[in-house]
């Protein structure tokens, strides 16, 4: 006989289940920036339900700052089933240790069998120092969150090495689990305008809690031109094969046309027509667009290194046997000079 | 004023092949570096040391291969190197391996800084700062591109935030992490290398050096199995005059994009 059933003929499985279900529910730390829910948020309350479906839980959120009101409903029109308001002036402007203590005070009190905070500075700072006050686990930078139905534990999946290849990581009876989850990587889940929740008020205290870090300035208030090289979604990158400083003009106008950022390898540095926040290769960001269009680059090992995340990847290269057509999903052989100008009519008139 | 950094010696990538389809990883060269941010941190403490006279303290958990890295680490410049081996410490845990980078740092004594890289190539996990800094009971500022300035106990400092950057200020002692943004690492002189293996000594502890027991290292996650992202197909090749490609491919790339 498997033994693994006497437990369960003796009662004594049930007696442990009971005592682990004080932990229950998914909770997700949504972030606030520029007064708007961040995407990852959004997208974490998307992933939380269908983990809650697996563990027949509910999903809460956490929302921390003055005024939040509206962004609780679109949380719950998102998929939360309930929202945990912390309104406070003191919360207006992020400090470490004001979140830390409401977050770690409510945790304590809550139990929630799973937390999910976005892999973003705020999430990456919050996330390591809760794990370490709550005396549990976590994983950083997932791309997918599962759960072990015959466990119960959450599996989580996470890059190694930039993403060469995958970690798949699991809990090992600690509660509550706590993972962050990478801005993208889930999809944003449809608001329901009709979806009915709580919103509850949580009660900060604060007392005795110094801040020891205090920010002096931003750049919150600056023009910043884009969002920087390694966040953007849509990339059009350019290589010295474009020829000049024209053909690299219209290398930039596709990806205005696209609604992207323009890149460029070591052969356009070179050349001049990028910087260094704009490389794509040795010394430069590593890149995780939804879509990539190399035009004109060969694609040595390093370019290859910094994009290999990327989702789509479109190449226009003059020579047929260019490496750039191995990491491509659609290839055209020809000259971009040749090729983007129709290309750029056909995208206008759609 | 005394700096002290903690460094992860890893796997170099370079001695590695990921072989997608067979989903394995063929080491070829089994060699190892100190984790690339970590000498980012190492840099930036030397640079204290050479503006402030800070004494550099490196310290390293893992196998006793792990010596290289703070040999390496002296030789750069640090002052002092403490090696935190035991068999116990084979398969640690992020918390884990905080809680013993702890319990040293607490040996150690008196401190005014601990830096850190922002994250390690190796797991991409960026943990051990902040789970230091709880343990420690220190304040914390993570992805630092630059230390302004440092005087009467208060450090300065840029840091990454939310697609640009704040200027912050902390009262020391305190734990920063450094972004790979914030300098390059100095190479050592050759006879600083030689020094570091004849002359300098690295301090060893183990596990009853740091007064801990086995179960308090207990891990609480646990590596399941590995994954492998899906083998690159080959792409399709749009063929015909430039026109009719283009047009194709502003097919593609409409749907694409709407995504």
């Amino acid at each position: 006989m498997d033994l693994q059933y006497w437990e369960l003929l003796t009662g004594e499985a049930a007696i442990e289940e009971e005592e682990e279900a004080a932990y229950r529910d998914i909770w997700v730390v949504a972030e606030v920036e520029d007064g708007a829910l961040t995407p990852v948020s959004l997208e974490m309350v998307g992933k939380a339900r269908e983990l809650a479906a697996a563990l027949g839980a509910y999903v809460h959120s956490t929302l921390l700052g003055e005024g939040l009101e509206d962004l609780a409903q679109e949380l719950i029109h998102r998929g939360a089933d309930g929202v945990y308001l912390a309104d406070d002036p003191r919360l207006a402007e992020y400090h470490l240790e004001t979140y830390t203590k409401v977050l770690s005070d409510l945790f304590q009190e809550q139990k929630p069998e799973i937390i999910l905070f976005g892999a973003t500075e705020l999430g990456q700072e919050l996330a390591p120092r809760l794990a370490q006050r709550l005396d549990t686990g976590l994983v950083s930078d997932c791309l997918d969150l599962s759960i072990d139905e015959t466990e119960r534990v959450l599996v989580a999946r996470h890059p190694v090495y930039g993403g060469e290849y995958f970690h798949v990581s699991t809990f090992l009876g600690v509660k509550p689990q706590i993972a962050t989850v990478r801005p993208g990587a889930f999809r944003l889940p449809f608001a329901d305008e009709y979806r009915y929740g709580d919103v509850e008020e949580i009660a900060v205290d604060l007392e005795g809690i110094e801040g020891k870090v205090k920010v002096l300035s931003t750049s919150a208030g600056e023009a910043r031109p884009q969002v920087p090289l390694s966040k953007a979604r849509v990339i059009v990158a350019g290589g010295r094969g474009v020829g000049d400083a024209e053909g690299f003009a219209l290398v930039k106008e596709l990806a205005e046309v696209l609604g992207g950022q323009v890149a460029g390898s070591r052969g356009a540095l070179d050349k001049g027509w990028i910087d260094k926040e704009h490389l794509v290769g040795l010394g430069g960001v590593p890149v995780k667009p939804d879509l990539y269009v190399a035009c004109s680059i060969r694609g040595d090992v390093h370019h290859y290194f910094a994009m290999q995340e990327a989702k789509f990847v479109v190449a226009i290269h003059q020579d047929p046997d260019a490496p750039i057509f191995k990491t491509a999903d659609i290839g055209i052989v020809g000259d971009p000079k040749e090729v983007i100008p129709p290309l750029l009519a056909e995208l206008r008139t759609g | 004023m005394r700096v002290i950094v903690p460094i992860k010696q890893i796997l170099d990538p370079a001695g590695f092949v990921v072989h997608r389809r067979m989903e394995r990883v063929f080491v070829n060269v089994e060699n190892y570096i100190i984790n690339p941010n970590d000498k980012n941190a190492l840099e930036e403490a030397l640079r204290l040391k050479d503006a402030h006279g800070a004494e550099v303290v490196v310290l390293s958990l893992g196998e006793p291969r792990v010596d290289d890295a703070l040999r390496e680490a002296l030789a750069m410049g640090a002052d002092q190197s403490f090696l935190l081996t035991d068999e116990a410490f084979a398969e640690v845990d992020a918390a884990a391996a905080a809680l013993i980078l702890g319990k040293a740092i607490e040996k150690i004594g008196e401190y005014d800084l601990i830096l850190t890289g922002q994250r390690a190539l190796d797991t991409g996990a960026s943990q051990i700062g902040p789970r230091l800094a709880e343990y420690l009971g220190l304040p914390q500022v993570l992805e630092v591109r630059k230390v302004s300035s440092l005087d009467n106990g208060t450090l300065r400092a840029k840091r990454n935030w939310e697609d640009g950057y704040a200027e912050v200020e902390v009262s020391l002692p305190a734990l920063l992490s450094i972004a790979p943004q914030a300098n390059q690492p100095r190479y050592p002189h050759g006879a600083r290398i030689m020094n570091a293996y004849r002359e300098w000594k690295v301090t060893t502890w183990s596990l009853a050096d740091l007064g801990l027991s086995e179960e308090e290292l207990s891990p609480l996650t646990r590596l399941q199995r590995e994954a492998f992202p899906p083998e690159r197909t080959l792409g399709e090749i749009i063929v015909g005059t430039p026109d009719e490609a283009a047009r194709e491919l502003a097919l593609v790339l409409r749907e694409a994009v709407d995504w």
